[in-house]
């Protein structure tokens, strides 16, 4: 684990997580008594083979799923004591999302999509923010079209503006360049890079990528449940070796 | 196939349940019009037969000029009755009465309800009577009276108090001495029977030596057919002689024709609610046959052919129609009690004794729910079969479109003339213009799956204008107006039918309340230019024009200090030579009518100076009438009476009349009384004396009216106005009520078609859901797409209804005096309660939506 001399605040903490699907015999553990912290302003990455929990456990620490047991807090909040207003409030201010399937609302343009979460919340747009923003993930004269009249590369672009317009907290990505191609791919995981290293963004990445996961500070492997690797990230042959012994 | 379709059905339990509900409104209004009228006129039936019974041969006058007139002076004279006595073969004879007139408490209030009749009646010889003494006894004085249980139970009358029988002498009190049963126990509805002797009757009535009819009993070695012959033989021809079973089914069908323009009025409303019912399983069937895309795709993969494809989704409409028209049909059996209750709330209480569930209304409300949603279904479902099996392996393959072959044309105009005639043979030719509807709609489905397809996607311009319109109203309100906005204009077709929908209902109220505003505002108009009199004596029986005022009122109130004229106007019927047709004769008292009446003289067809001289020979023609029948002045006409006379008139004048108080043929109320049997009159219209004030005389008036005519009153020309206007209103509420069903089926469109798109939508709301939505916002985002497709259909529905009742009234009565009038209030409430209709449609999809399983919906694949 990267403990530096200014031993960065953990952003997202889990605690002796647990997660059951199903009752009596047929009950599978889809997390088995995980604990894991990610500190702020790192790129950490989550891999592992289908079924393996990778999902899940993002799911957990995202809010999105509730936990059989355990405790989750994000920037010291524990959401396993939130209902669902107070969920959908702290996702909507504290967490940002990337989805593999881009997930922009067809019926707005990108300039719209990107200003969703703020107007969701009724927000007033930070227009420095913003510009900063689509200059970074470079769709400005892209700003007034629907998502039906982008590409793939584009449309995931949009959704990382998306994602950090409103400065979260963290923010989760689940396999961002799963729909893309090579080229696209490393645009949009050099982006996250950027996010991480220029705004000090957290990020938590799910793949089963594993050239995805050497853009990352930190790799943890999940298997059946648990988390079998955590170290600093390898290269793309070394996690690709790794994820081998586990699967 | 049928089991694949089955297990579909369980999957879609909600849908099906929405979209089968959708036809079984207007299925469930159908057969409860069929249960509600056959009950009625079965329970009619019933009580003719009551009436009939123990009679072996029924005299009656003849109805010269048809079904349900008759002279208002009886030719049942005593001297027929004495010509029946003396016919070999009679056992017994009597004449009695029982004549429609008013009874009273002793306050005033009328006894019967609403619009129902109150008979009054003679008794008659044990045989003959109907009647049985439930408490006290028959009427033995000309001062007492017997009511039927009915009426006494509902005034709460007993035996010894005081009621009023008003007929067409002074009206006065009588001492109830009996309470009466009829015979069957069966209930009257709302009308009721007063009861006095014989001699008293005929005095009420002004009939002395007349009588309604003769009940004849046979002595027991003649036949009932045989003494009739009889009789038939020594009468003249202005009497009819039945048996007495002949007579109960004559008044059966009489009245059975006289109320089937209730069954018409109701089938009208179902058909529209059907219609209505049609656009929701078109819409629902696209909307379902486009998400399954892929499902068809793989079954074509698999080798499934086009024609199993076809089968599986009519299989699919066949049992929704079925299950619809059942669902429907046991409505009806609910529903059918709440339009009796309904019509009575309204004014018009019609006996109804048990439920009667005639074959015919199970086989029609069967046969019609399962054709229509079939007929529905038909053009999504030949869309299927045009689905390419590719669309098994890629995601948004489009089905290929073809334009209609000449063929295909004319195969959809064969079905829909065959449609046509069927629906004629079946309900006859009242409903065809329904028909026709259904029909025209049908078209505009095909019509609109053309514009569906989005060959020319141009075309599209209003419905994206609108909802872009009507989405800026919400939009201002932040992300959920906007996206709702967004949401509406995202597939203007389906956007399109579903507010079609509720266009249909709203379109036709919008018609209607145009009509009635414009009808108002006529007779408005019309009263005010026509009336120059102070006041209007009528009956004041609501809803029942056919009751009219004795003729002695208007020499009574012509005594009245302030009154200077009275002239009474009085209605009857003609038929000319050669027609079988009836004509309207308004007759009127020449010397007085033009002080109090402007009538409108073209030229040379006439002037008030024709009226004075028109004597007993001369007729004055309508405009519209003369232009019509091509009748010229001068010209000679020959008119057959209700009491069956030929008079010759001679034509003097040719009148507009936009207060349509004259009828087709105007002639003098002297002719009307030698010619026609006119005892009674309709209306009296009433002038002062210069300087006298209607504070004065109108009171003096009611004065007058109370002590002696109790079943009359006395309106002022805004008083009469007033009348009218609520008179519409009461009528136009009726139809409101009736048009809320389609209405309430097109919300049913409203939240099928919410729960698809939210189907198709599921990643989307996720994602919102995701990033922070709530599920308050998520709710409020489909209220306000529910409120803007709501919308969409409350402007298109107002503006078709409005330029359509305008078109109408230009084009029928142009140059009748007819006066436009848009009623903007009733208008904008019409739009609010479309945008109330969206809010109430978008509850429970809003809810489905708010409650989504966020990982499911974000799920990949």
């Amino acid at each position: 684990m990267a403990t530096g001399a200014s031993a960065p605040e953990r952003i997202v903490e889990a605690e002796d997580l647990r997660r059951r699907y199903g009752e009596g015999e047929a009950a599978v553990d889809a997390l088995a008594r995980v604990t894991v912290a990610f500190p702020g302003g790192r790129f950490a990455a989550i891999m592992g083979p289908s079924g393996s929990g990778k999902s899940t456990l993002m799911h957990i620490l995202a809010g999105l799923d509730r936990p059989t047991s355990g405790v989750v807090r994000i920037g010291g909040v524990e959401l396993t004591e939130l209902g669902d207003r107070e969920l959908t409030q702290l996702r909507r201010d504290r967490i940002g999302f990337i989805f593999q399937t881009f997930n922009l609302l067809p019926v707005l343009n990108a300039r719209e999509n990107i200003l969703l979460p703020l107007s969701i919340a009724g927000r007033k747009p930070d227009q420095e923010w913003f510009d900063v923003l689509v200059d970074t993930v470079g769709i400005r004269d892209r700003l007034t079209h629907r998502p039906a009249e982008l590409s793939g590369g584009q449309q995931q672009r949009v959704a990382v503006a998306r994602a950090l317009i409103s400065r979260p907290t963290v923010l989760f990505a689940d396999e961002p360049s799963g729909n893309l191609d090579s080229k696209a791919s490393n645009d949009v995981l050099e982006l996250l890079r950027h996010a991480v290293d220029d705004f000090g963004q957290t990020v938590v990445m799910v793949t089963h990528d594993a050239h995805a996961a050497s853009f990352a500070d930190r790799l943890l492997v999940l298997a059946d449940g648990r988390i079998v690797h955590d170290g600093a990230a390898v290269s793309s042959e070394q996690a690709l070796d790794l994820m081998k012994s586990v699967g | 196939m049928l089991s694949l379709v089955l297990r579909g059905f369980m999957q879609r339990k909600l849908r099906v349940l929405l979209t089968g509900i959708a036809i079984a409104l207007g299925v469930a209004l159908m057969a409860g019009t069929y249960i509600l009228t056959d009950t009625i006129n079965r329970s009619f039936a019933g009580i003719f037969n009551v009436a009939n019974r123990g009679h072996d041969v029924v005299i009656t006058p003849r109805q010269s000029l048809g079904r349900n007139t008759r002279s208002q002076t009886s030719p049942v004279t005593e001297q027929v009755l004495a010509q029946v006595r003396a016919t070999p073969g009679v056992a017994e004879a009597a004449g009695s009465i029982f004549t429609p007139g008013a009874f009273l408490d002793i306050h005033g209030k009328r006894l019967t309800v609403g619009g129902a009749p109150a008979f009054i009646g003679s008794e008659v010889p044990r045989r003959f009577e109907s009647f049985t003494v439930a408490h006290g006894r028959f009427a033995s004085s000309a001062s007492e009276v017997a009511i039927d249980e009915a009426t006494a139970n509902r005034n709460h009358l007993k035996l010894g108090e005081q009621m009023v029988v008003a007929g067409s002498a002074p009206a006065r009190p009588y001492t109830i001495v009996g309470i009466l049963r009829f015979g069957g126990g069966q209930s009257f509805g709302g009308a009721g029977a007063a009861i006095l002797t014989l001699r008293e009757a005929q005095r009420v009535l002004a009939q002395p030596g007349h009588f309604d009819q003769i009940d004849v009993a046979a002595q027991p070695s003649v036949s009932a057919n045989a003494l009739r012959d009889r009789i038939r033989a020594v009468l003249p021809a202005t009497l009819d002689v039945r048996t007495g079973a002949q007579q109960a089914a004559k008044d059966t069908s009489d009245l059975e024709s006289n109320l089937s323009f209730i069954r018409t009025f109701l089938l009208v409303f179902a058909y529209v609610a059907l219609v209505v019912g049609a656009f929701i399983i078109f819409n629902t069937f696209s909307i379902t046959v486009a998400q399954r895309t892929r499902e068809f795709g793989l079954l074509r993969t698999l080798g499934g052919s086009r024609r199993q494809i076809l089968q599986s989704v009519i299989y699919e409409g066949l049992l929704l129609g079925v299950g619809g028209a059942v669902l429907g049909l046991l409505g009806g059996l609910v529903l059918a009690p709440g339009l009796n209750a309904l019509f009575k709330a309204f004014g018009a209480d019609l006996p109804h004794n048990g439920t009667v569930v005639e074959t015919r209304t199970i086989v029609v409300s069967l046969v019609v729910g399962t054709v229509v949603t079939l007929l529905a279904g038909l053009p999504p479902a030949l869309r299927a079969t045009r689905v390419p099996p590719l669309a098994a392996m890629r995601e948004g393959v489009e089905i290929p479109r073809t334009m209609p072959s000449r063929r295909a044309i004319l195969i959809r105009a064969a079905v829909g003339i065959a449609l046509l005639i069927v629906l004629r043979l079946l309900l006859g030719g009242g409903v065809a213009l329904a028909g026709l509807a259904i029909i025209v709609a049908v078209r505009a489905l095909f019509v609109a799956r053309r514009l569906r397809r989005g060959d020319r996607p141009r075309r599209y311009r209003v419905v994206p204008a609108l909802a872009r319109g009507i989405g800026a109203l919400v939009a201002w309100r932040g992300i959920t107006g906007r996206l709702a906005q967004e949401n509406s204009m995202r597939q203007p077709g389906r956007t399109m039918i579903t507010a079609a929908a509720l266009t249909v209902g709203l379109a036709l109220v919008a018609f209607v309340a145009v009509l009635a505003a414009g009808t108002k505002a006529t007779i408005n108009q019309a009263v005010s230019r026509s009336f120059a009199g102070n006041l209007i004596v009528e009956n004041s029986q609501e809803g029942n024009r056919e009751q009219g005022i004795p003729a002695l009122l208007a020499p009574s109130v012509r005594k009245v200090p302030g009154v200077a004229s009275v002239t009474p106007i009085a209605f009857t019927a003609g038929r000319l030579r050669g027609s079988s047709s009836n004509v309207t004769i308004t007759a009127i008292d020449p010397a007085t009518f033009e002080r109090v009446y402007r009538v409108e003289w073209k030229s040379k067809n006439g002037s008030n100076a024709t009226l004075l001289g028109l004597g007993n020979e001369g007729v004055v023609l309508t405009k519209a009438y003369a232009e019509s029948k091509h009748l010229k002045l001068g010209q000679t006409i020959s008119v057959l009476t209700p009491t069956e006379k030929h008079v010759s008139l001679a034509v003097r004048g040719i009148a507009s009349d936009n207060a349509r108080l004259l009828g087709n043929l105007t002639i003098t109320l002297s002719l009307a009384r030698a010619s026609f049997g006119q005892r009674e009159d309709a209306l009296d219209f009433v002038s002062y004396a210069p300087g006298a004030s209607n504070a004065q005389v109108q009171p003096a008036v009611n004065r007058l009216l109370a002590a002696s005519f109790p079943q009359a009153r006395s309106r002022t020309a805004a008083q009469f106005k007033q009348d009218q206007s609520n008179q519409i209103n009461t009528l136009l509420a009726l139809i409101y009520v009736l048009l809320a069903l389609s209405v309430i089926v097109s919300l049913f469109g409203i939240v099928n078609t919410l729960i698809l798109s939210i189907y198709e939508r599921t990643r989307e709301l996720g994602m919102l859901r995701a990033i922070g939505t709530s599920r308050k916002q998520i709710r409020q985002m489909i209220r306000y797409e529910s409120v803007i497709t709501a919308l969409i259909g409350g402007v298109f529905g107002l503006v078709i209804g409005v330029v359509g009742a305008i078109l109408v009234t230009t084009l029928t009565l142009s140059g009748s005096g007819y006066v436009q009038s848009i009623p903007v209030g009733t208008l904008a409430i019409l739009l609010v309660v479309a945008a109330l209709a969206g809010l109430v449609a978008a509850q429970l999809p809003a809810r489905r939506a708010a409650r989504l399983d966020m990982l499911q919906a974000l799920a990949s694949e």
